[in-house]
């Protein structure tokens, strides 16, 4: 499964976004309505699934879809 | 893991958290935490001499990580060489590295099992669950089911908080998993508080249904005593203010309440274990009722199985 897929499902569960409406420039906040404890939630899962951490400072840039998909592509590549 | 006699601390409630109230404590046997709030560096130094000229036992300084003064407060407890730090209102991450290479305990409050599970992974030492019954900034968990699931979530000591006033509370905390208490609301009501005493007196008279939480439409909900100050505010969130117009509303109405006295247009922060506070007195008392009820609760049940 691609890193957006994988993201898309987190999103679904932690949010109760219907998956339709994810996109690439879906902003977490503004228009999915994330407070800071859906976004450690989703980093937690994230961390989980690709065995890797992500620093907060970066993660508090993270504020799209896009931001955290190209991010995640990045690090695995680097694996 | 502490130097300390109780596992019971102190909650570092903004501005009258001084180090008379946290030196009270810890001499007492507990932890006593020095709450640094949005005070500078030479406030929290002042404080910290205050705490250390009533005991030699160790005490905590609480940071709250969205202060102005955030930077040079960190400096300050780590050149005091404290050895306990809470934090609040925010994520510790990029610190706790820091502490951690002086050997400071480094202990967060969390509302959630993911943000104990974050801070445990980056070292946290332990971290202090404290569900919606407390006063002040509140999550949206309860006590009882946010202690044990934060406990099974992490493998570092968990300290309870939020509604628990005395020892019947304590030993409950400790049947969920908990290897201490956090109380704020009944150390409130220390005669070393610094909290004005019409601020001590309007949570001695509140009752079960007195505290409300207000601004749950914003993203820092607090707890506090109903008086005249909230039901404007909660009438305006109703009518649909914005979260401008309602942190405008609350600028400046805590320091009004529990410094200037004004308990019916201020913010009256408080638990709502607040009514089961029944009267103001020294700390050390107060450490040492709860720790002793405790104790006996627990003998009691160790006697008992729950299907004689």
């Amino acid at each position: 499964m691609s890193v957006f897929e994988d993201l898309k499902e987190i999103i679904v569960e932690v949010l109760d976004v219907p998956e339709e409406e994810i996109a690439m420039e879906s902003d977490f906040i503004e228009d999915m309505e994330a407070d800071s404890l859906d976004v450690v939630e989703m980093l937690m899962l994230l961390e989980d699934k690709y065995d890797i951490e992500i620093p907060d400072e970066l993660a508090e840039k993270m504020t799209k879809v896009k931001d955290v998909v190209e991010y995640l592509e990045k690090r695995l590549q680097e694996q | 893991m502490l130097g300390i006699e109780y596992p019971l601390f102190q909650g570092a409630m903004a501005w009258i958290a001084t180090g008379r109230l946290a030196g009270a404590v810890s001499q007492a046997g507990g932890l006593g935490i020095i709450g640094s709030g949005t005070a500078d560096a030479a406030w929290v130094e002042q404080e910290i001499a205050a705490a250390r000229s009533i005991t030699d036992r160790p005490f905590g300084v609480n940071l709250v990580l969205v202060s102005p003064h955030i930077e040079e407060v960190v400096d300050l407890v780590l050149r005091e060489n404290i050895p306990v730090v809470t934090t609040g209102a925010g994520n510790p991450g990029k610190y706790l590295s820091r502490f951690k290479d002086q050997g400071i305990k480094v202990i967060p409050v969390v509302a959630s099992v993911a943000l104990a599970r974050r801070l445990a992974r980056q070292g946290a030492d332990a971290v202090i669950a404290e569900g919606m019954e407390s006063g002040g900034h509140v999550g949206e968990i309860t006590t009882m089911c946010l202690v044990p699931m934060v406990v099974d979530a992490v493998d570092i000591p968990v300290i309870a908080a939020g509604g628990i006033v005395d020892g019947r509370g304590m030993a409950a905390a400790l049947a969920l998993g908990a290897e201490g208490v956090q109380m704020g609301t009944r150390f409130v009501c220390a005669a070393e508080c610094a909290a004005h005493d019409h601020y001590k007196e309007k949570i001695i008279q509140a009752g079960d249904r007195d505290t409300v939480v207000c601004g749950s439409t914003t993203t820092h909900p607090v707890r506090v005593i109903r008086n005249r100050f909230v039901r404007q505010y909660l009438k305006q969130e109703r009518a649909g203010a914005g979260p401008e117009e309602l942190e405008r509303m609350g600028d400046g109405k805590y320091p009004a309440a529990v410094i200037n006295g004004d308990v019916e247009y201020g913010s009256v922060l408080a638990g709502q274990s607040s009514g089961l506070v029944k009267k103001v007195q020294p700390a050390a008392e107060i450490v040492s009722e709860v720790v002793h009820q405790a104790e006996q609760v627990l003998k009691r049940w160790g006697d008992i199985s729950c299907c004689d």
